[in-house]
């Protein structure tokens, strides 16, 4: 995986990430790049900067600054030559790159109307390293399953950004996909029919429409789709058992997962929150889980090289009638 | 005998000198010509199509011939195997490929400074610096076109009367 997002980068850039230490290079989970500013990494939780000679060290004058050129060079290679086709991409902020890494962008803004437009000398660059843990969510499974419907239960998954929420969704996604229940009493359990909105292309990785993350075999991908729309469209055309989306905070996203939820169609959904109560301070997640479409929210918390949930049920008779109270693990 | 057979040969050889110089005035309004058209093809791709560079090039590529082709094709190329910026690719391609053309210093700079924008700005801008090295290579087209008119009959006769001339003095 790795491998692949090095390619993208420019020659000296790649081989300044490759000759880190193993160590380091194994819990790689970002990169940023500012221009004339020193070379940082991001890695199991910490951060540090890099040296010219391939090292880190954490004195920001010792870090390698990469140069106005490399990031003109990096730029144009993320956006494939082709930064006049992004301007969805720039207005949003960010470019998601072959394997499902997402590149977040800073730069001036291009203000049109007194909204963003895009953006434009582009100066800092934070490459997130996709990961794929498979078993990411070998022992959350249990605390979430709808053991009436032998399926799952409506559940929003919460936590700060870079928690592990897209990893544990996509093997949610999977596990549900090849029908590989952890628990002992599901083994009986089918596969079910996954849909995925994956609005910011990070779950499954699309290209060209097909998936470079292992999302299961009966998992279809609506590809860089607006959520609210394209779980309407699953819903009519793809009849899933399961809906799948990330990052959901908009009202419309709302009102399609009530729709869902309705129809019969269990969704899990990842939102940007600390915890519960912070999920309720937004408005529509709020309705979402006060009115219980949502029978579970998993809170996650990454405690090193691992993440640790907790399962709480907002109403806890909402829809799961033989489910536990609540739970905690850690996996 | 031997004496005939020569002046036959500087005749015939200096009449294609003048031919093949008469073409080249030819091949330059027609390869500016079709330069034109590769542009055309690629504000379309990329004003209207949002279609990534390299493959904007190569379909802009298909609609020209010959040495023009090759150069949006190699750019093309180079942008696919990964590593260089548009600007040195083109570059590589018009320093590898522009001897094969007919056009001269003034359509080679206008390329050159097209590559030095070229997929690195939004919508707007690339079309704009598509429409300006439309613009230098119309002007240049049109000079281009007088002087095929112009050189370009002279150079056919010319050969023909240069070998006349050399025969004449052989003889």
């Amino acid at each position: 995986m790795l491998d692949g997002l090095l390619n993208l980068l420019p020659a000296e850039l790649a081989s300044l990430i490759r000759s880190l230490p193993a160590s380091v290079l194994g819990g790689l989970e970002e990169i940023r790049i500012r221009q004339s500013r020193p070379l940082e990494i991001g890695h199991a939780g910490g951060f540090a900067f890099v040296t010219a000679a391939g090292t880190v060290s954490d004195d920001p004058a010792a870090g390698y600054r990469p140069t106005a050129e490399l990031c003109a060079r990096l730029l144009e290679r993320i956006t494939n030559h082709s930064l006049y086709a992004m301007e969805e991409e720039l207005r949003r902020g960010y470019v998601t790159v072959p394997g499902g890494h997402r590149i977040g962008l800073a730069g001036r803004t291009v203000l049109e109307g007194g909204s963003v437009k895009g953006l434009r000398d582009i100066g800092a660059f934070n490459i997130r390293v996709a990961r794929d843990v498979r078993g990411a969510a070998a022992r959350l499974l249990p605390h979430i399953a709808d053991r009436a419907r032998r399926s799952l239960m409506s559940t929003l998954i919460v936590a700060p950004p870079q928690q592990g929420k897209t990893t544990m969704l996509r093997d949610i996604i999977r596990s549900v996909s090849y029908g590989s229940w952890p628990m002992p009493e599901a083994r009986d359990w089918p596969a079910r029919k996954v849909g995925v909105v994956d609005e910011r292309s990070e779950i499954a990785a699309c290209v060209r429409g097909v998936p470079v993350f292992d999302v299961g075999p009966r998992t279809d991908v609506l590809d860089a789709c607006p959520k609210a729309e394209g779980m309407m469209m699953l819903l009519r055309s793809m009849s899933p058992e399961l809906l799948a989306a990330d990052e959901i905070g908009r009202p419309e996203d709302a009102e399609a997962i009530r729709e869902a939820a309705h129809a019969g169609v269990p969704v899990i959904a990842t939102a940007h929150a600390s915890d519960l109560q912070d999920a309720r301070g937004r408005t529509a997640i709020r309705g979402l889980i006060d009115e219980g479409t949502f029978a579970a929210v998993v809170e996650l918390r990454r405690r090193g090289a691992a993440t640790a949930f907790r399962v709480v049920r907002p109403i806890p008779a909402a829809r799961e009638p033989t489910g536990l109270a609540g739970g905690a693990g850690a996996c | 005998m031997l004496k005939l057979a020569g002046a036959i040969l500087v005749l015939l050889s200096g009449t294609l000198i003048g031919f093949r110089q008469a073409a080249r005035y030819a091949d330059r309004t027609a390869q500016i010509r079709q330069l034109l058209h590769v542009l055309q093809r690629l504000e379309t791709e990329i004003g209207f199509g949002h279609t990534p560079l390299p493959e904007a090039l190569e379909r802009a590529a298909a609609g020209a011939a010959g040495p023009v082709a090759a150069l949006f094709r190699r750019t093309a190329e180079r942008l696919r195997e990964g590593g260089a910026a548009v600007r040195d690719a083109l570059r590589a391609a018009v320093d590898e490929g522009w001897s094969l053309t007919a056009m001269r210093e003034p359509e080679r700079s206008a390329v050159i400074r097209l590559g030095d924008a070229l997929g690195i700005s939004d919508r707007e801008d690339q079309i704009r610096h598509l429409r300006l090295a439309a613009a230098l290579l119309q002007a240049e087209e049109a000079g281009a076109r007088d002087e095929q008119a112009r050189y370009g009959k002279m150079w056919r006769s010319l050969g023909f009367m240069a070998a006349l001339l050399v025969v004449i003095l052989m003889l």
